[in-house]
């Protein structure tokens, strides 16, 4: 009898023990008291991107020989956020990952992330005042919540619109400059089994935008209440769905994002991400002519949300781990990083010194499709920065499928919406 | 056996102990727990502290849309799963059982959707379903049928997914079947036939009145199953409770309240929910089937 | 003898084209995990492949450690397996071989269970295996699912089935409790033990809620949580997606078709546990 038992527990033990050490090797980036530390990254980066980010660890690791970046991609970034709520309780958070500005003032609020102003003034492995101010201006103000910098901003994009040029050339087209070009070129290509215009599943970003050139407001800057529901947003949406309804537009519905049926030639123009440029370009089938130029104008507005990520520190990392964290958060928003992380990604460079450099200037005229990013920086706006933006990213979402399914009407539609986010926020 | 002793009862929980350990841990507990879960109304998940108890949760989720639409899609499903899943599987199940060579081969072939991932067949069905170039289009558009947007439009995400879930599930129903017809003594039969009755009447008089209760027993495990349904529409919509919440059920319900959102409540409660409805056809399982156990 | 209602040819054609639609959606899964890009795509469909692109499953074994995720899936199903045939073999020994004070009342509690929902036990075992520190490791993926009261009734039922005179038998040889188990009912209640082990294996392997919110890095990723985080990271590639489907199904396809006998005969008695 006492066999069964002491063979029983022999087994548990031996195979907890096991599974201990492959997952205390695997899962945590905890580091031994001798070897290099090791910092696990989690990002939401793919395809290139993934490869762009993995280059950047490596180029870090082999110049800093007692730090070890490791990155890991967590999906969607959706998964990365449902992940790094689910670590931050089990105790085992990475040390740094990316995370979109919607969800830091949740961190914040759970305590989770630690406030880089220690690090930025520290005289020796700090930031100077020049170099601080280095970083762009819009940028900076999103990475700081009272005066605190709890991020630094990372990967940041504007909304382009990509175009087939062979198509248009071919219907002896010109790139739309303007949404009413727009909708007269999407109306003549519109035949044979393509769609003129796509948008992206995630079209919030369109609404937000042809909101703000209507004169409207998404969220107010100051009390953080959403006042979308308004007469221009209904416009907004109506303009939007008009298009649809047409069959002149359409989303990317199953194909997940627009660089998908873009790249098959299925659809002529859309709207999306800077940072989809290297995803087109793979995407893209051989023969076909594209670039991208900026979003277009209503009535002579121009305006593009900021979209994108920052990095963050976590702080449940031991003080060298942390410390070895901001110096690879250092890297990644440096003037060389982040210029070549804006040549790979069609992220936009988060840095002055960046924009202005001739190897930057350069490679804009070698590759218009870059270009339009970057020439939108004064259109550019954020959204207001609220703790529960997500969640009312995602109830906007939902009452906007509702509304171009035909199942509630704009205003009904929009109203509810409005009306869901303001008890979300409460 | 013998009577029960100190030193038996000590013997016998130590057997016991293994299994008991876990199934406490993580079914035992989590039962009462999930329950009284279901009540916090403020829970610190960070520091699993709950400041506040009380109804609240069971009030918010019957005025939620969403709950309403889960449990009204949850409904549909399993009205579109059943009833067709168990015709088309007695009726195979009837064919497998007239005496044919390559019975067993065509057995295994529709049982083989069963043993595979619902995840993986899920995703290639989704790629069947595609609009611009998926196969079904194609197969309808040979007939004249225009293309539908399986997996985009509303009023097709739900036939879509009920599509999925018979293919997937018809095997387990066949084989049920096939034991019960095999239950029923051939005498029957031939008795029948010796009185002139023709197929069809067989098959009224005698199949069906002697399969009620394996019918009885597949419908109660296919209605339990199909309240049951996540994986397939996480996998056919890719992360999102299909166009306009369409594909919303409340398993979907609780995994987004509760992963999604973190409202640990508010999910414990529609978990609670879903429970109470699966007891339901348990019970009714368990009374008015006591009596043709023999059939297991 | 009558006619019957339908002839022998009517029965084939008629279990043949079910038996097609049954198969058309994996031979539709190898044929486009096999072609070249420009062929996915193409209208009308290509169900041969022009030329074999065997390297689509390198590609997406490069796009994505499903190595890794492989040998995850195998490390969860095999634990799991043991794990749940040891349990069980004692609990079920236990209930039928050994009589104590409260066996009745523990049965009746463990069998009650079997009526709850796995799903409404998802949210207390997340925050136990978190509070217990097993998110994102194998203990958390395999310890809550090494046992199963389904199992433990099934092997019960069959314990049962073995004579009573045996363990007299074996009691009078001198052997004792755990060995007589061991040497006799283990190898007796061999056909059972196999239908379990069975079913664990395609119910570990087909796994997907619990790994998918237990485990937070790729490297714990078990293949139907890498398959689904897949179709994200690769943007769709059909090709490229099949083929990883194709890695995901084909292996208990293969064990399936060798031990069908047992995986059938489970089933029929694993309805029951839904």
């Amino acid at each position: 009898m006492k066999k069964v038992i002491a063979v029983l527990s022999l087994f548990l033990v031996l195979f907890l023990a096991a599974c201990n050490n492959s997952s205390g090797a695997n899962a945590n980036g905890d580091s031994d008291a001798n070897g290099p530390v090791e910092i696990e990254f989690w990002h939401a980066m793919s395809g290139p991107h993934e490869e762009a980010i993995k280059k950047f660890a490596d180029d870090f690791n082999s110049a800093h020989e007692d730090i070890t970046i490791k990155p890991v991609n967590q999906g969607s970034y959706d998964d990365l956020q449902q992940k790094i709520m689910a670590a931050a309780k089990a105790g085992n958070l990475p040390d740094m990952a990316q995370a979109t500005t919607n969800v830091i003032p949740e961190y914040i609020d759970n305590k989770f992330i630690t406030s880089l102003n220690d690090f930025i003034e520290d005289p020796e492995i700090g930031l100077s005042e020049d170099e601080l101010n280095d970083y762009i201006e819009v940028f900076r103000d999103s990475s700081t919540w009272d005066d605190t910098y709890y991020s630094l901003p990372f990967s940041k994009s504007t909304r382009v619109l990509y175009y087939n040029q062979t198509l248009l050339e071919e219907n002896g087209l010109e790139v739309p400059k303007t949404w009413d070009e727009l909708q007269e070129v999407a109306k003549t290509v519109t035949k044979d089994g393509v769609v003129g215009m796509g948008f992206e599943n995630s079209y919030e970003a369109e609404f937000q935008g042809i909101l703000k050139q209507m004169g409207g407001t998404y969220m107010d800057e100051e009390t953080g209440e959403p006042q979308f529901a308004s007469k221009e947003g209904q416009e907004a949406m109506t303009f939007i769905k008009d298009m649809i309804d047409d069959g002149i537009a359409r989303t990317a519905g199953e194909d997940e994002y627009m660089s998908n049926p873009f790249g098959r030639g299925d659809v002529a123009m859309y709207i999306g991400s800077s940072a989809g440029i290297p995803h087109v370009d793979g995407a893209m089938e051989d023969g076909i002519e594209w670039s991208t130029a900026p979003i277009p104008t209503l009535d002579g507005q121009a305006a593009t949300t900021f979209a994108g990520n920052d990095v963050v520190i976590f702080n449940q990392s031991e003080e060298a781990e942390q410390k070895a964290a901001w110096e690879f958060m250092k890297y990644l928003t440096s003037p060389e990083v982040t210029s070549e992380w804006s040549m790979l990604s069609g992220y936009l460079p988060i840095r002055q010194s960046a924009l202005d450099t001739e190897e930057y200037q350069t490679f804009l005229e070698e590759n218009p499709a870059y270009k339009a990013g970057t020439e939108q920086f004064d259109a550019g706006f954020f959204i207001a920065r609220v703790p529960g933006g997500d969640a009312v990213r995602n109830i906007v979402l939902e009452e906007m499928d509702y509304i171009l399914q035909g199942m509630k009407s704009v205003e009904e539609g929009l109203t509810e919406a409005q009306d869901r986010a303001k008890a979300e926020l409460q | 056996m013998q009577k029960p002793t100190w030193k038996s009862t000590l013997k016998g929980y130590l057997y016991l102990l293994p299994a008991l350990l876990i199934l406490i841990v993580f079914s035992i507990y989590p039962i009462i727990k999930s329950f009284l879960m279901s009540f916090y109304t403020d829970y610190d998940f960070f520091n699993d502290t709950v400041n506040a108890y009380g109804f609240e949760n069971f009030t918010k989720l019957f005025q939620d849309p969403n709950f309403i639409t889960a449990l009204k899609n949850t409904g549909i499903f399993v009205i579109g799963v059943v009833p067709l899943s168990i015709i088309i599987s007695l009726a195979i199940a009837v064919l497998l059982n007239s005496k044919i060579k390559l019975s067993g081969f065509f057995r295994t072939i529709y049982f083989l959707p069963f043993v595979t991932s619902v995840v993986a067949v899920a995703i290639v069905w989704s790629w069947i379903f595609h609009s611009d170039y998926g196969l079904l289009n194609y197969a309808l558009g040979l007939f004249g049928i225009d293309p539908i947007n399986w997996l985009t439009n509303p009023t097709y995400a739900m036939p879509a997914l009920i599509i999925l879930s018979i293919w997937k599930g018809l095997g387990f129903n066949i084989i049920i079947f096939l034991a019960g017809l095999q239950n029923i003594g051939n005498q029957y039969y031939l008795a029948a036939k010796v009185d002139g009755a023709s197929a069809w009447y067989r098959f009224k008089h005698i199949t069906l009145p002697l399969l009620s209760p394996t019918m009885f027993f597949v419908s109660i495990i296919s209605i339990i199953n199909a309240f049951k349904v996540f994986d397939e529409i996480f996998a056919l919509f890719n992360g999102r409770p299909g166009p306009a919440n369409s594909a919303l059920t409340v398993v979907y319900y609780v995994y987004q309240k509760f992963y999604e959102e973190w409202e640990f409540g508010l999910a414990s409660a529609a978990a609670f929910v879903l429970f109470i409805i699966i007891f339901l056809f348990t019970i009714i399982q368990l009374i008015v089937g006591k009596k043709f156990v023999h059939y297991n | 003898m009558r006619k019957e209602a339908l002839s022998k040819g009517t029965i084939y054609v008629l279990l043949s084209l079910g038996a097609i639609l049954m198969l058309l959606p994996f031979v539709w899964m190898i044929s486009t995990s096999l072609k070249a890009p420009n062929e996915v795509m193409a209208m009308p469909p290509v169900w041969i492949p022009s030329e074999w692109q065997f390297e689509n499953y390198s590609s997406a074994s490069e796009a994505a450690p499903f190595g890794t995720y492989f040998f995850n899936s195998i490390i969860v199903t095999v634990l799991t397996t043991i794990g749940e045939l040891l349990t069980t073999i004692l609990a079920a020994y236990a209930f039928s071989r050994i009589n104590f004070h409260g066996k009745g009342v523990v049965f009746a509690v463990l069998l009650g269970t079997m009526m709850v929902p796995g799903e409404m036990l998802l949210i207390p075992n997340f925050v136990t295996v978190s509070n217990l520190g097993w998110i994102d490791s194998y203990e958390g993926l395999v310890i809550p699912w090494i046992a199963s009261i389904f199992s433990i009734f099934l092997l019960r039922q069959y314990f049962f089935s073995v004579p009573q005179e045996l363990s007299y038998a074996a009691k009078v040889d001198g052997c004792s409790d755990f060995k007589f188990l061991w040497y006799v009912m283990v190898p007796l209640a061999k056909p059972a033990l196999i239908t379990i082990a069975l079913l664990k294996i395609i119910g570990s392997w087909n796994a997907f809620l619990w790994p998918l919110i237990v485990t937070n890095s790729q490297e714990l990723r078990t293949l139907p949580v890498g398959l689904s985080a897949f179709t994200t990271e690769a943007g769709i590639k059909y090709e490229l997606l099949m083929a990883a489907s194709t890695m995901v199904i084909l292996p208990m396809l293969l064990l399936f078709f060798v031990m069908q006998k047992y995986v059938i005969s489970g089933v029929a008695r694993s309805g029951l546990k839904g």
